[in-house]
Protein backbone atom coordinates (compact mmCIF):
# COMPACT_ATOMS: atom_id res chain seq x y z
CA UNK A 1 0.00 0.00 0.00
CA UNK A 2 0.90 3.35 -0.76
CA UNK A 3 1.82 5.51 2.33
CA UNK A 4 -0.55 8.52 0.73
CA UNK A 5 -3.87 6.22 0.69
CA UNK A 6 -3.13 5.59 4.37
CA UNK A 7 -5.67 7.86 6.15
CA UNK A 8 -5.41 10.52 8.10
CA UNK A 9 -7.09 8.70 11.03
CA UNK A 10 -4.75 6.69 11.45
CA UNK A 11 -1.66 8.54 11.79
CA UNK A 12 -3.43 10.37 14.28
CA UNK A 13 -3.94 7.22 16.02
CA UNK A 14 -0.68 6.26 15.96
CA UNK A 15 0.78 9.56 16.99
CA UNK A 16 -1.48 10.32 19.96
CA UNK A 17 -0.94 7.09 21.33
CA UNK A 18 3.09 7.63 21.10
CA UNK A 19 2.53 10.94 22.86
CA UNK A 20 0.46 9.53 25.45
CA UNK A 21 2.75 7.05 26.33
CA UNK A 22 5.59 9.13 26.02
CA UNK A 23 3.82 12.13 28.66
CA UNK A 24 3.37 9.76 31.18
CA UNK A 25 6.89 8.18 30.63
CA UNK A 26 7.34 12.32 31.67
CA UNK A 27 5.10 12.23 34.42
CA UNK A 28 6.94 9.16 36.09
CA UNK A 29 10.18 10.78 35.65
CA UNK A 30 9.33 13.76 37.35
CA UNK A 31 7.46 12.58 40.60
CA UNK A 32 10.33 9.77 40.90
CA UNK A 33 13.75 11.23 42.56
CA UNK A 34 16.58 9.20 41.38
CA UNK A 35 19.31 9.45 38.74
CA UNK A 36 17.74 6.89 36.38
CA UNK A 37 14.34 9.44 36.41
CA UNK A 38 16.38 11.53 34.24
CA UNK A 39 17.78 8.39 31.99
CA UNK A 40 14.30 7.29 31.82
CA UNK A 41 13.03 10.82 30.47
CA UNK A 42 16.11 11.26 28.48
CA UNK A 43 15.85 8.31 26.20
CA UNK A 44 12.56 6.53 26.66
CA UNK A 45 10.19 9.71 27.14
CA UNK A 46 11.72 12.10 24.79
CA UNK A 47 12.02 8.74 22.02
CA UNK A 48 7.82 8.29 22.25
CA UNK A 49 7.06 12.08 22.29
CA UNK A 50 9.61 12.99 19.51
CA UNK A 51 8.30 10.07 17.24
CA UNK A 52 4.87 10.85 17.95
CA UNK A 53 5.56 14.89 16.68
CA UNK A 54 6.99 13.59 13.87
CA UNK A 55 4.08 10.76 12.72
CA UNK A 56 1.85 13.70 13.36
CA UNK A 57 4.24 16.15 11.18
CA UNK A 58 4.50 12.96 8.25
CA UNK A 59 -0.01 13.09 8.63
CA UNK A 60 0.11 16.35 7.11
CA UNK A 61 2.55 15.66 4.68
CA UNK A 62 1.59 11.98 3.10
CA UNK A 63 -2.00 11.13 4.62
CA UNK A 64 -4.52 11.14 1.51
CA UNK A 65 -7.81 12.95 1.46
CA UNK A 66 -10.74 11.73 3.10
CA UNK A 67 -13.10 9.66 1.16
CA UNK A 68 -16.72 10.47 0.36
CA UNK A 69 -17.47 7.78 2.55
CA UNK A 70 -15.18 9.31 5.67
CA UNK A 71 -16.84 12.73 5.18
CA UNK A 72 -20.77 12.15 5.01
CA UNK A 73 -19.72 10.66 8.18
CA UNK A 74 -17.75 13.09 10.04
CA UNK B 1 7.64 25.76 37.99
CA UNK B 2 7.11 22.54 37.78
CA UNK B 3 3.85 22.82 38.70
CA UNK B 4 3.07 24.85 35.12
CA UNK B 5 5.35 22.05 33.47
CA UNK B 6 2.96 19.21 35.13
CA UNK B 7 -0.57 21.34 33.96
CA UNK B 8 1.23 21.82 30.01
CA UNK B 9 1.48 17.70 30.35
CA UNK B 10 -1.89 17.16 31.66
CA UNK B 11 -3.47 19.51 29.04
CA UNK B 12 -1.07 17.71 25.92
CA UNK B 13 -2.58 14.29 27.58
CA UNK B 14 -5.96 15.17 27.72
CA UNK B 15 -5.69 16.34 23.91
CA UNK B 16 -3.71 13.36 22.68
CA UNK B 17 -6.07 11.19 24.34
CA UNK B 18 -9.23 13.07 22.74
CA UNK B 19 -7.45 12.32 19.34
CA UNK B 20 -7.06 8.75 20.13
CA UNK B 21 -9.88 8.16 20.95
CA UNK B 22 -11.56 10.92 18.45
CA UNK B 23 -9.41 11.60 15.18
CA UNK B 24 -12.25 11.96 12.76
CA UNK B 25 -12.82 15.17 14.45
CA UNK B 26 -9.64 16.65 12.38
CA UNK B 27 -11.77 17.16 9.53
CA UNK B 28 -13.18 20.10 11.16
CA UNK B 29 -10.41 23.23 10.22
CA UNK B 30 -10.27 24.64 14.27
CA UNK B 31 -9.94 20.99 14.90
CA UNK B 32 -7.16 21.14 12.60
CA UNK B 33 -5.43 23.89 14.33
CA UNK B 34 -6.15 22.04 17.78
CA UNK B 35 -4.44 18.87 16.61
CA UNK B 36 -1.52 20.72 15.75
CA UNK B 37 -1.20 22.33 18.75
CA UNK B 38 -1.78 19.27 20.82
CA UNK B 39 0.21 17.05 18.66
CA UNK B 40 3.63 19.16 18.15
CA UNK B 41 3.65 22.21 19.53
CA UNK B 42 2.84 21.39 23.27
CA UNK B 43 4.49 17.71 23.36
CA UNK B 44 7.51 19.82 22.31
CA UNK B 45 6.93 22.16 24.65
CA UNK B 46 6.52 19.50 27.46
CA UNK B 47 10.14 17.88 26.15
CA UNK B 48 12.11 21.55 26.53
CA UNK B 49 10.53 22.04 29.77
CA UNK B 50 10.91 17.86 31.04
CA UNK B 51 14.34 18.61 30.18
CA UNK B 52 15.30 21.92 31.83
CA UNK B 53 13.29 20.79 35.22
CA UNK B 54 15.38 17.27 34.83
CA UNK B 55 19.16 19.42 34.37
CA UNK B 56 18.34 21.86 37.23
CA UNK B 57 16.91 19.00 39.31
CA UNK B 58 19.97 17.17 38.63
CA UNK B 59 22.47 19.87 40.05
CA UNK B 60 20.68 19.60 43.34
CA UNK B 61 22.56 17.95 46.09
CA UNK B 62 20.22 15.21 47.29
CA UNK B 63 20.26 14.03 43.20
CA UNK B 64 23.97 13.71 43.99
CA UNK B 65 24.02 11.41 47.07
CA UNK B 66 20.75 9.68 46.00
CA UNK B 67 23.50 6.98 44.33
CA UNK B 68 24.67 4.91 46.72
CA UNK B 69 28.72 5.64 45.93
CA UNK B 70 28.15 8.99 46.65
CA UNK B 71 26.01 9.18 49.97
CA UNK B 72 29.81 9.05 52.10
CA UNK B 73 30.64 12.06 50.31
CA UNK B 74 27.64 13.65 51.19
CA UNK B 75 27.78 12.39 54.51
CA UNK B 76 31.35 14.23 54.77
CA UNK B 77 29.65 18.09 54.02
CA UNK B 78 28.53 17.87 57.81
CA UNK B 79 32.23 17.15 59.20
CA UNK B 80 32.37 19.01 62.10
CA UNK B 81 35.95 20.28 61.47
CA UNK B 82 36.92 23.37 59.18
CA UNK B 83 39.74 22.09 57.90
CA UNK B 84 37.78 19.98 55.83
CA UNK B 85 37.25 22.79 52.83
CA UNK B 86 34.02 20.68 51.47
CA UNK B 87 32.16 20.76 54.80
CA UNK B 88 33.71 24.20 55.69
CA UNK B 89 32.34 25.86 52.55
CA UNK B 90 28.86 23.99 52.88
CA UNK B 91 28.20 24.76 56.55
CA UNK B 92 29.15 28.28 56.60
CA UNK B 93 26.95 28.66 52.76
CA UNK B 94 30.22 29.84 51.00
CA UNK B 95 28.70 27.85 48.02
CA UNK B 96 24.33 27.25 47.89
CA UNK B 97 23.92 24.34 50.27
CA UNK B 98 20.68 22.72 48.10
CA UNK B 99 23.61 22.74 44.85
CA UNK B 100 26.95 22.42 46.83
CA UNK B 101 28.08 19.49 45.00
CA UNK B 102 27.39 21.58 41.06
CA UNK B 103 29.26 24.71 42.43
CA UNK B 104 32.82 22.52 43.19
CA UNK B 105 32.41 20.04 40.62
CA UNK B 106 30.72 21.80 37.60
CA UNK B 107 33.07 22.53 34.78
CA UNK B 108 32.28 26.03 34.23
CA UNK B 109 33.79 26.10 30.55
CA UNK B 110 31.86 26.68 27.75
CA UNK B 111 30.65 23.24 27.25
CA UNK B 112 31.11 22.08 30.25
CA UNK B 113 27.27 20.83 31.25
CA UNK B 114 27.45 19.15 28.13
CA UNK B 115 30.56 17.37 29.03
CA UNK B 116 28.94 16.84 32.83
CA UNK B 117 25.72 15.37 31.64
CA UNK B 118 28.08 12.89 29.73
CA UNK B 119 30.50 12.60 32.79
CA UNK B 120 26.92 11.97 34.91
CA UNK B 121 25.44 9.06 32.26
CA UNK B 122 28.90 7.20 32.33
CA UNK B 123 28.52 7.17 36.30
CA UNK B 124 24.63 5.63 35.76
CA UNK B 125 26.07 3.30 33.68
CA UNK B 126 29.07 2.19 35.89
CA UNK B 127 26.46 2.42 38.84
CA UNK B 128 23.79 -0.22 37.48
CA UNK B 129 25.42 -1.84 34.87
CA UNK B 130 28.96 -2.27 35.46
CA UNK B 131 30.54 -2.58 39.36
CA UNK B 132 30.61 0.07 41.15
CA UNK B 133 33.67 1.28 42.85
CA UNK B 134 34.19 1.94 46.94
CA UNK B 135 33.07 4.97 47.44
CA UNK B 136 37.35 6.34 48.63
CA UNK B 137 38.21 4.79 45.47
CA UNK B 138 36.59 7.55 43.18
CA UNK B 139 38.59 9.84 41.82
CA UNK B 140 38.12 12.71 39.71
CA UNK B 141 38.74 12.18 35.88
CA UNK B 142 42.25 14.28 35.48
CA UNK B 143 42.41 15.60 38.79
CA UNK B 144 40.56 18.56 40.47
CA UNK B 145 41.26 21.85 38.79
CA UNK B 146 41.69 24.93 39.93
CA UNK B 147 39.62 26.45 37.72
CA UNK B 148 37.00 25.49 39.84
CA UNK B 149 37.75 27.63 42.97
CA UNK B 150 38.99 30.57 41.02
CA UNK B 151 35.57 30.85 39.85
CA UNK B 152 34.70 32.15 42.76
CA UNK B 153 37.92 32.78 44.39
CA UNK B 154 39.80 34.95 41.84
CA UNK B 155 39.03 38.65 42.30
CA UNK B 156 37.81 38.05 46.08
CA UNK B 157 39.88 40.62 47.92
CA UNK B 158 40.45 38.44 51.22
CA UNK B 159 41.58 35.95 48.48
CA UNK B 160 43.82 38.14 46.49
CA UNK B 161 45.17 40.03 49.35
CA UNK B 162 46.54 36.80 50.90
CA UNK B 163 50.19 36.72 50.13
CA UNK B 164 50.27 33.06 49.42
CA UNK B 165 47.67 33.24 46.81
CA UNK B 166 49.36 36.31 45.07
CA UNK B 167 52.87 35.31 45.05
CA UNK B 168 51.39 31.74 43.58
CA UNK B 169 48.77 33.27 41.36
CA UNK B 170 50.55 32.36 37.96
CA UNK B 171 51.12 28.53 39.14
CA UNK B 172 47.47 28.21 40.12
CA UNK B 173 45.80 30.03 37.13
CA UNK B 174 48.09 27.38 34.58
CA UNK B 175 47.25 24.13 37.06
CA UNK B 176 51.03 23.71 37.48
CA UNK B 177 50.24 24.17 41.48
CA UNK B 178 46.98 22.49 42.97
CA UNK B 179 44.96 24.15 45.27
CA UNK B 180 44.42 20.81 46.60
CA UNK B 181 47.38 18.05 46.76
CA UNK B 182 50.21 21.00 47.14
CA UNK B 183 49.99 20.78 50.29
CA UNK B 184 47.94 23.84 51.14
CA UNK B 185 44.35 22.65 51.35
CA UNK B 186 44.80 18.68 51.06
CA UNK B 187 41.96 17.89 54.07
CA UNK B 188 38.27 17.42 51.04
CA UNK B 189 35.95 14.62 51.74
CA UNK B 190 38.25 12.08 53.46
CA UNK B 191 35.35 9.88 53.10
CA UNK B 192 37.72 6.71 54.15
CA UNK B 193 37.94 7.82 58.30
CA UNK B 194 34.42 9.42 58.48
CA UNK B 195 33.83 6.62 61.08
CA UNK B 196 36.19 8.17 63.19
CA UNK B 197 35.56 11.84 62.86
CA UNK B 198 32.85 14.23 64.46
CA UNK B 199 29.85 15.46 62.60
CA UNK B 200 27.93 18.96 62.99
CA UNK B 201 24.23 18.68 63.71
CA UNK B 202 22.29 22.25 62.09
CA UNK B 203 19.50 21.97 64.24
CA UNK B 204 22.05 22.49 67.56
Amino acid sequence: MKISALRIEKFLRVSSFLIVLGLVVEIISLLWFHPLSFVLFAFVGITLIGLGILVYLASLVFAGPATAEEKTST
Amino acid sequence: MVGLLMSQIILSLVLALAFLIRPGVTANVGWKIVAFIGLCILPAMCIVGGMNTHIVRSEQRRFCISCHAMEPYGRSLYLDDSKFLPAQHFQNHRVPPDTACEACHADYSIYGPLKDKARGLTRIFVQYVSTPPEPASIRIEGGFKNGQCLHCHEGARDFMENPVHSSLMASLMSNQMSCLTSGCHDAAHDVDNLKNEKFWSPGQ
